[in-house]
């Protein structure tokens, strides 16, 4: 007890420190300060009110002679009574001051303060004096119109963070208060439209620009800083979706795979160089597949050493042949959500292309598989094996053609190979087919 | 039901006499009386929040009384103002009693106690007051970072968020009002008008008229049974609009041209009105041979630039309502005379200032020099 007393002294004089150095909070470095802070003194206030409800007012000023000041001080800050607990604790350590019977004037005067400030804290704010008759005259109370005006307030103020932060620039417009990554991905998580927005944002950003080469794509998604927000699997999730419905709505348009692929890429990047505590299980980001499945794909192409990649192509052709054939697996979404996956990663798509054409060897019926997969999703299983004779026909009659795409372009085929990409392509617009044939 | 329509008037009453010195005479065993009456009615709304008739006709008791007390706009209400602030009448009550000075010591402490019991729930209606204070205190605080913490009005005034409020405010009192009575809107508007700062008044009807439609939303935190359909109250604001001539002028006048345009296209009816204001006033610009420009003829005339700026930001909007504007100084122009010469109409030398604004921009955008309406 005599111990929790000393800090109780303690931090009581650090905290009256800090409350004399904030005051009201007016400016950045005192608001930034106070926000750091804000949930040690909310702790630091339990601990007070532990201590004063055992004492009558009395004691408590006799303890504690300034105790009033550093209340008041806290009362002050908007910034702490807006947080958590912090208002309602500030008004029961008030309480404890308050003298049920004052025997002299000094008592009555406190009693009369301490009811000043808490009128203070619940009083109405002092708007222009229009805005503050209006809301009279029409007979509303704040307790009425607060909520609305939250709303309406922190709307405005995301939507005008979403633009400058997109923008990528000041605008000249107002103090402008910049988040770091961790408060927008807050908004995000909290605020499902503004995340939305984002993305509608990105989708627009694509389709303005007349010619989008890889490298163009590359940086609109690393500028909406997406990739590194979908490090949190509810973001991921609902990137994914949007990402899922685009392609569904143009059809497969070979434009929405090419992001699909380059923002997986950003994706895998921003996921390596996220702190360990980001690492969530694979299955939170691919809910619909295995685990074994998602972690090979998750690999990069790059790290295999070539005389690996038949291995690891038939692997995958293996995995993605049960997921989706095997009819039992009613959850996963069908042969769909399978290819959804892997196109995701072109560098595989891309790979199997490579082997195919390189190879003078005979066409392991597992990478034909994966590439008429990839191709034609929906086909049933005559129409591949079809489209998979087809292709054997045709790397027999040209096996001596160039190997297409540069390493690391997703997008597979002649599209990869000039790095561009035309804004509206309706010959290209399903991914059947590729041009070598 | 009578008794229920009794308790509510004497709850008002009481609620008014929170805020006077009559509370001196109040000892601890009054204000927890008081306390208590508050957290029945409280569970009168809860419990009759979405009964139809029981709650229109308690709606019903509280406007007549509001009105009888000169409400209105006549200030902070005394009593209870309307079924929602039922809901949270012990708030009410509550602050009143804390901000009132006469109260008694003994009494005072009764109250805190009462208000602020601490941590760890006795029973629960005690609780929820606590924490409905508590979550206001936080909104205060709240709201007062935003406002004084980098918020800066916006210019365009239907996006900032204190219009905004109070736009939706007066739309969803028009709607409690319009339940009531079918011309009680229009006299409310009035009187509402007579009382309010009117500038303020005026930009809070605009942004009102240009909210967007409400679609049901579940996660509505205020009542559900109030269907907030801006439609309804736009109507009935457009309607009162048009049957005050004195109102609507002062509207176009203190209005910018912008917002202006905005409303009018939104809301065709206002148009017609709105172009013979701009036609009237017009014409009470004259010719100075010696300055060469258009002048006001007394000093509370619009001047030219005013007018100008306005009927640009008309000839912006999108048709119907352009082409009905240019059509309009078309047809002034040929009343004046069909002058093709500068200085002899006002309608011919606006359709050439126009004309050549907007072929200045053309050529800033890199279009081509052909004009199609203007």
């Amino acid at each position: 007890m005599a111990q929790d007393s000393v800090d109780l002294s303690c931090d009581y004089q650090f905290w009256m420190q800090k409350l004399s150095v904030w005051d009201q909070a007016s400016t950045l470095e005192t608001q930034q300060d106070t926000c750091l802070h804000v949930a040690q003194f909310q702790e630091f206030l339990r601990k007070m009110y532990e201590a004063l409800k055992e004492m009558d007012s009395n004691t408590v000023i006799e303890r504690f002679p300034t105790i009033g000041q550093l209340l008041a001080k806290a009362c002050w800050n908007p910034f702490i009574l807006a947080y958590d607990e912090s208002q309602k604790i500030l008004i029961w350590c008030l309480c404890c001051l308050i003298n049920k019977e004052p025997q002299n004037s000094g008592q009555s005067k406190l009693n009369s303060w301490i009811q000043g400030v808490l009128s203070h804290i619940l009083s109405a704010l002092r708007f222009d004096k229009e805005v503050a008759l209006f809301t009279q005259g029409l007979g509303y109370a704040p307790i009425d119109y607060y909520p609305g005006l939250l709303k309406n307030m922190v709307l405005s103020l995301a939507s005008e963070l979403r633009e400058n932060h997109l923008n990528g620039f000041n605008t000249q417009r107002r103090k402008k208060i910049s988040l770091p990554m961790s408060a927008v991905v807050c908004l995000w998580l909290r605020h499902l439209p503004s995340l939305e927005k984002a993305m509608l944002h990105l989708f627009e950003k694509l389709i303005s620009s007349e010619r989008n080469c890889l490298r163009r794509i590359e940086c609109f998604i690393k500028d909406s800083s997406l990739p590194q927000a979908a490090c949190h699997p509810a973001i991921f999730r609902v990137v994914d979706e949007m990402f899922r419905c685009a392609l569904l709505e143009t059809d497969g348009a070979l434009e929405i795979i090419a992001t699909i692929q380059v923002f997986t890429q950003c994706f895998v990047e921003a996921l390596e160089k996220a702190s360990k505590q980001l690492r969530f299980a694979l299955k939170t980001y691919f809910p619909y597949t295995s685990p074994s499945l998602a972690m090979v794909l998750l690999q990069d192409p790059q790290d295999i050493p070539r005389g690996h990649w038949l291995q690891t192509l038939k692997h995958i052709s293996e995995l993605l042949r049960e997921a989706v054939e095997d009819q039992t697996h009613g959850s996963c979404g069908g042969p769909f959500e399978s290819w959804f996956l892997f196109i995701h990663f072109g560098g595989w798509a891309e790979m199997v292309a490579e082997q195919l054409l390189m190879s003078a060897a005979e066409p392991p019926t597992a990478l034909l598989w994966l590439l008429a997969f990839y191709y034609g999703p929906r086909d049933g299983r005559q129409q591949r094996a079809q489209t998979m004779m087809a292709y054997v026909m045709a790397t027999c009659r040209h096996g001596d053609l160039q190997p297409c795409g540069q390493r690391r372009s997703p997008v597979p085929t002649e599209v990869a190979r000039d790095e561009t990409l035309p804004a509206h392509s309706p010959a290209k617009r399903r991914p059947f087919f590729p041009k070598v044939i | 039901m009578e008794s229920l329509l009794q308790h509510l008037d004497r709850f008002s009453e009481l609620l008014a006499v929170s805020s006077t010195t009559y509370v001196s005479t109040w000892d601890p065993a009054t204000v927890r009386r008081a306390l208590q009456w508050a957290r029945y009615l409280r569970h009168i709304h809860r419990r009759f929040g979405r009964h139809g008739p029981i709650r229109t006709a308690l709606e019903r008791r509280l406007h007549n009384q509001w009105r009888q007390e000169g409400g209105f706009g006549r200030g902070p209400v005394p009593g209870l103002a309307n079924f929602q602030a039922l809901g949270h009448c012990d708030v009410l009550l509550s602050l009143r009693l804390l901000e009132n000075r006469a109260l008694g010591d003994a009494a005072r402490y009764h109250l805190v106690q009462q208000l602020f019991p601490g941590p760890g729930v006795r029973d629960a209606d005690e609780e929820t007051l606590q924490e409905s204070l508590a979550r206001l205190a936080r909104r205060r605080s709240a709201v007062h970072m935003l406002r004084f913490n980098g918020y800066r009005e916006n210019p365009n005034l239907q996006e900032d968020s204190l219009m905004k409020t109070q736009a939706e405010l007066l739309l969803e009192r028009l709607q409690e009002v319009g339940k009531a009575e079918a011309e009680r809107p229009a006299r409310f508007l009035s009187s509402l008008w007579e009382r309010l700062p009117q500038n303020n008044f005026l930009k809070v009807i605009a942004v009102a008229l240009l909210q967007p439609p409400l679609s049901r939303r579940p996660q509505e935190e205020l009542e559900p049974g109030i269907h907030k359909s801006p439609g309804e109250g736009s109507q009935v604001l457009v309607h009162w609009l048009l049957g005050n001539s004195e109102v609507f002028a002062a509207f176009c006048r203190a209005l910018p041209a912008g917002l202006l345009t905005l409303v009018t296209s939104r809301h065709p009816a206002l148009s017609p009105v709105y172009l013979g204001l701009l036609t009237d006033w017009g014409q009470r610009l004259h010719y100075d041979l010696q300055k060469g420009i258009w002048v006001e003829t007394e000093s509370q005339d619009v001047p030219w630039e005013e007018l100008h700026n306005r009927f640009q930001s008309l000839c912006q909007a999108p048709p119907p309502l352009k082409d009905k504007v240019l059509t309009a100084l078309e047809t002034c122009k040929a009343q004046d005379g069909d002058f093709e010469v500068p200085g002899l109409s006002i309608w011919t030398d606006l359709l050439l200032a126009l004309r050549s604004g907007a072929f200045r921009k053309r050529q800033v955008l890199g279009l081509s020099a052909g004009l199609s309406s203007v």
